[in-house]
């Protein structure tokens, strides 16, 4: 059994806007590309690190309301933001980091995204930027 | 110099200054807070002691 668990409930900020209200899912990839350094003599293929690939998925109710959802992204199309995701709301601790990826570039906005009987729901990805995890406040 | 005043409730208490120089810092994209409708901008106030421009034109 698991000793320690944890229920999600993230703080989600983009381009300092609070979204939490408005998501269901978010997810940050920490990826380094892994670059083969393999050579004669090895018996088994060898990596080192590469550049750091950031990628943030964000599964969000669409709103056209003012100062929602379409509100807040449909001027970063096309731009670069920052992204903070927090585990809880509780105050800023090495148990409760915030991680802050810093210009996150946001490729595709879906503009509409509808299924009869159900309420809109878009997925968006950001790519790229700089990542901090902070645990105290400035 | 220009005054930012918060909006919404999503980016801080509506009516307080927004720290223009602190969010360009975090990297927040302030041109689509204020296209979005977040925050807004106040022309400076003209100096007491600034021309007025008139217009003489009287066609």
């Amino acid at each position: 059994m698991a000793t320690t668990t944890y229920l999600s409930n993230p703080d989600v900020t983009v381009n300092s806007i609070a979204l939490t209200d408005q998501c269901t899912a978010a997810t940050i990839n920490r990826t380094f590309e892994a670059l083969e350094n393999t050579a004669f003599g090895d018996t088994s293929r060898k990596y080192t690190a590469g550049l750091q690939v950031l990628e943030v998925t964000l599964t969000l109710y669409m709103s056209y309301a003012a100062t929602e959802t379409y509100a807040t992204l449909n001027a970063l199309v096309g731009t670069t933001t920052n992204i903070s995701i927090k585990p809880s709301s509780a105050a800023l601790s090495a148990t409760n980091p915030e991680f802050v990826i810093t210009g996150a570039y946001l490729e595709t906005l879906p503009v509409v995204s509808a299924t009869m009987g159900e309420l809109s729901t878009i997925d968006i990805t950001f790519t790229g930027g700089t990542y901090a995890a902070v645990t105290a406040g400035p | 110099m220009s005054k930012y005043t918060i909006v919404s409730p999503r980016v801080g208490t509506p009516g307080d200054e927004f720290d223009l120089d602190l969010a360009v810092k975090r990297g927040a994209n302030v041109e689509a807070l204020l296209a979005g409708g977040f925050i807004k901008v106040s022309a400076p106030k003209p100096a007491k002691n600034a021309k007025k421009d008139i217009d003489t034109n009287e066609e």
